[in-house]
């Protein structure tokens, strides 16, 4: 596009289209300073769009001429972030310009490791891998005590508790990892909290995050928008609790019960689809596929809603497949906004701390939200087959569902959450 | 269908004894046909002999001539009497002197046994017993592993049981499953293993085994090389190192999930097999964990297996092909330096 009349040029740094569905994004952070050298495909700065974190890659090697957004400004998709000077030497900034001769740049000769290449020392195994990109893990800084200094996974893990502990990260000798804080399954599932990203949150006092600020505004948008009631029903879980613990997903025994909740939800939104709608302004609108929000904690970072898309079309173990992936790809920060978009009811579900009930607020446009909570054992009277009473230890829980008057009524509330418990006190898979 | 952790043998009578491998095999064999009368025996001198290994010492006296039937030297007439014994109903259990001269029954077990069901929609409950593996000196026809033989034939499965009580259990699983087993009874473990055996028929769920748990490497094995896999990496033998030990105890079917969790938790895997290394059931292992464990690899698939030769006469020969404690020793050691 533009161009100097020297023998530099630029290339502009532009905000990418994250998704289908999206039109502006935020510049978070630049991670390069104007005059820094950038190599292709370089991060120079991180971009967030509704929660959905990502990076921006260089388009070209060169130095970072001009910054045009600054951090917190809210652009359109295409709109010049920056700009990038490519200089005909291709010299790295710190370099002495006069040694090259204009060719190839001198490898070897200034800071740039190459990253690729020969040195098997940084040749890293699958596992190794995976578990430096759900963490965000930099494994140039991960010092190897394999053969030949290779990165085992026992490295990264020790450097993960490191980062953890809140140590520099510096490498001292690879202490025995505790045990692997790899696959979770669902928001249901404890799991070691994950990494904090270093530089954000945490830190108590400050400044609230991006991503707080916004579910901050999402919340009281709801709250101020929606006639928000909430209608609690007693479920006994004795079936789902005894079909969950042999129930096989993905090559693994055993699901959590908030599948089985979801296909319940899903097959009582059929029977009472007014609750699987969105309300915007007083253009009110019932849909076909149920496209189904699953509440993902985040740690200390927040909370996000992905969607599975059609959920109808998935058996409980399907649901169980796809609530796992999408809780692992929200931790790894890797959604993106299609992934968050279309919802048509929400389920929230942090019940692994005990609480037993809560108000949840409804997920705008939508009308109606469903919250699981603790499944926890209580004495409950039973009526035996000839109608005598008996008291008996039953896995029981509490569904609360948040809706919005605007667009129902209480006793259709009260249906819908009948619907749900009938068939979880019916199920057999 | 995880793995079971520890040795678990399954809830039975109360009432555990002390009995050797062979013992647990010739009990399970009683237990069930006394429990079943369905259930009868045919083989090469099992009758007023008592069976090579004497597993059946004692069954002529006790089931009559009736029941336990010595037959001609002719493993494809066993196997085809004892699959038209079960089309009509019964359980027949055969056993093969060695497992070795199973091949001469295998028509009749592979083309048969195998396909009947898919053929005919008839179920064919036979079991066979298969006394296997070197390690005494016993040569080429009388020392080999065939289990691979068999898993490559559709329509029969195929256990290998490592314990006292899972022999039991195993053979009794076996005998009540609808379909064709081959059950691998380890010669050299007969008299040399001994374990806690509940008393009374129970039969064992064919799944996979932790035989020891551990963290930094999985050895995955079945039969003998279980234990000397457990010998193999006892921690003070590899600086402190926590290796699990899987015993598989069903090749067929291949307990596929308890195979992908040991190797989520491990990261690193050595499988042994006492047969001959080519297209063995721990290539079958190696190849599902390629597809279906790459992701939680810290280090390449490890195999330890004999070599592609027939099982030599001579003891120091013998020694040097089979895959002894310390070839897998080294195998671990080394990838857990990896």
């Amino acid at each position: 596009m533009s161009s100097s009349p020297t023998e530099t040029t630029t290339v502009d740094i532009v905000m990418p289209q994250m998704g289908v569905s999206v039109a502006e994004g935020i510049v978070v952070a630049w991670k390069v300073a104007v005059g820094d050298p950038v190599a292709a495909d370089e991060t120079v700065c991180e971009i967030s769009s509704d929660k959905i974190d990502a990076e921006v890659p260089a388009p070209a090697s060169g130095v970072l001429a001009e910054i045009v957004v600054e951090a917190g400004e809210t652009v359109d998709v295409g709109a010049v972030l920056g700009r990038i000077s490519t200089a005909g030497g291709a010299a790295p900034g710190g370099a002495p310009a006069d040694g090259g001769d204009g060719g190839a740049p001198a490898d070897g000769a200034t800071a740039p490791a190459p990253r690729e290449g020969g040195d098997l020392r940084r040749t890293y195994s699958p596992v190794v891998q995976r578990i430096a990109r759900e963490h965000g893990i930099d494994l140039a800084e991960v010092r190897g005590t394999g053969r030949d200094g290779r990165v085992r996974k026992q490295d990264v893990l020790a450097y993960l508790e490191r980062q953890r502990a809140g140590a520099p990260a510096a490498d001292g000798p690879a202490a025995a990892p505790a045990e692997p804080p790899l696959h979770i399954e669902s928001p249901y599932i404890p799991e070691p909290a994950p990494a904090a990203r270093p530089a954000e949150a945490a830190a108590p006092g400050g400044v609230l995050s991006a991503m707080r600020r916004q579910i901050g505004a999402h919340m009281k948008r709801s709250l101020e928008t929606a006639a928000t009631c909430t209608t609690w029903m007693e479920v006994d879980m004795g079936r789902v609790e005894a079909w969950r613990r042999t129930a096989r997903v993905g090559g693994r025994t055993g699901m959590t019960a908030l599948p089985i909740v979801a296909r319940c939800v899903i097959d009582a939104l059929a029977e009472h689809p007014a609750l699987n709608a969105t309300l915007e302004g007083d253009r009110y609108a019932v849909h076909e596929d149920v496209n189904l929000g699953i509440a993902v904690s985040l740690g200390d970072d927040g909370l996000i809603v992905p969607v599975i898309h059609r959920a109808q079309e998935l058996s409980a173990e399907g649901l169980a497949v796809r609530i796992r992936e999408l809780a692992a790809r929200a931790r790894a920060r890797e959604l993106t906004p299609d992934d968050v978009r279309g919802g048509t009811f929400t389920i929230t579900n942090p019940g692994q701390w005990g609480a037993i009930m809560a108000t949840p607020v409804i997920n705008q446009p939508q009308v109606a939200i469903l919250d699981l909570e603790a499944i926890v054992k209580r004495p409950v009277v039973v009526e035996g087959p000839d109608g005598t009473d008996a008291i008996a230890i039953r896995p029981q829980t509490i569904l609360g569902l948040s809706w919005d008057h605007r667009a129902l009524d209480g006793a259709l509330a009260a249906q819908f959450l009948a619907a749900i418990r009938r068939r979880l006190e019916q199920w057999d898979g | 269908m995880t793995a079971q952790t520890a040795t678990r043998p399954s809830p039975a009578a109360a009432g555990t004894r002390r009995l050797t491998y062979l013992q647990a095999i010739s009990e399970g064999l009683r237990d069930e046909m006394r429990a079943d009368e369905r259930v009868f025996v045919m083989g090469e001198d099992i009758g007023v002999f008592g069976g090579a290994f004497k597993v059946t010492d004692g069954f002529l006296e006790e089931f009559g001539p009736e029941r336990v039937i010595d037959t001609p030297l002719a493993e494809s007439a066993i196997i085809g009497t004892a699959v038209g014994a079960a089309v009509v109903g019964m359980r027949p259990v055969c056993e093969m002197q060695f497992a070795d001269f199973i091949s001469c029954g295998f028509d009749q077990l592979v083309n048969v046994a195998g396909k009947m069901h898919y053929r005919q929609g008839l179920a064919v409950p036979i079991t066979v017993r298969l006394p296997s593996g070197g390690g005494f000196s016993g040569g080429p026809f009388h020392s080999q592993n065939p289990e691979a033989w068999f898993m490559h034939a559709p329509g029969l499965k195929v256990v290998a049981p490592s314990t006292p009580a899972d022999a039991k259990g195993l053979l009794i699983a076996a005998i009540r499953d609808p379909n064709p087993v081959v059950f691998l009874e380890h010669k050299h473990l007969y008299r040399r293993i001994k374990g806690e055996v509940p008393a009374g028929p129970y039969a064992t769920e064919l799944t996979a085994r932790v035989a020891r748990p551990g963290r930094d490497l999985v050895v995955i094995a079945y039969g003998a090389m279980v234990h000397v896999a457990l010998e193999a990496t006892a921690p003070e033998a590899l600086d402190g190192a926590q290796v699990e030990v899987l015993d598989l105890r069903t090749l067929v079917p291949l307990d596929e999930a308890a195979i992908l969790d040991a190797v989520r938790r491990c990261s690193k895997v050595v499988i042994v097999d006492e047969a001959n290394a080519t297209c063995a059931a721990g290539a079958q292992v190696a190849a599902l964990i390629a597809q279906r464990g790459f992701e939680h690899l810290d280090g390449p698939v490890v195999r330890v297996a004999t070599p592609d030769v027939p099982i030599p006469f001579s003891p120091p020969l013998e020694q040097a092909v089979l895959p002894s404690v310390e070839r897998v020793r080294e195998a671990c050691r080394e990838l857990l330096a990896y």
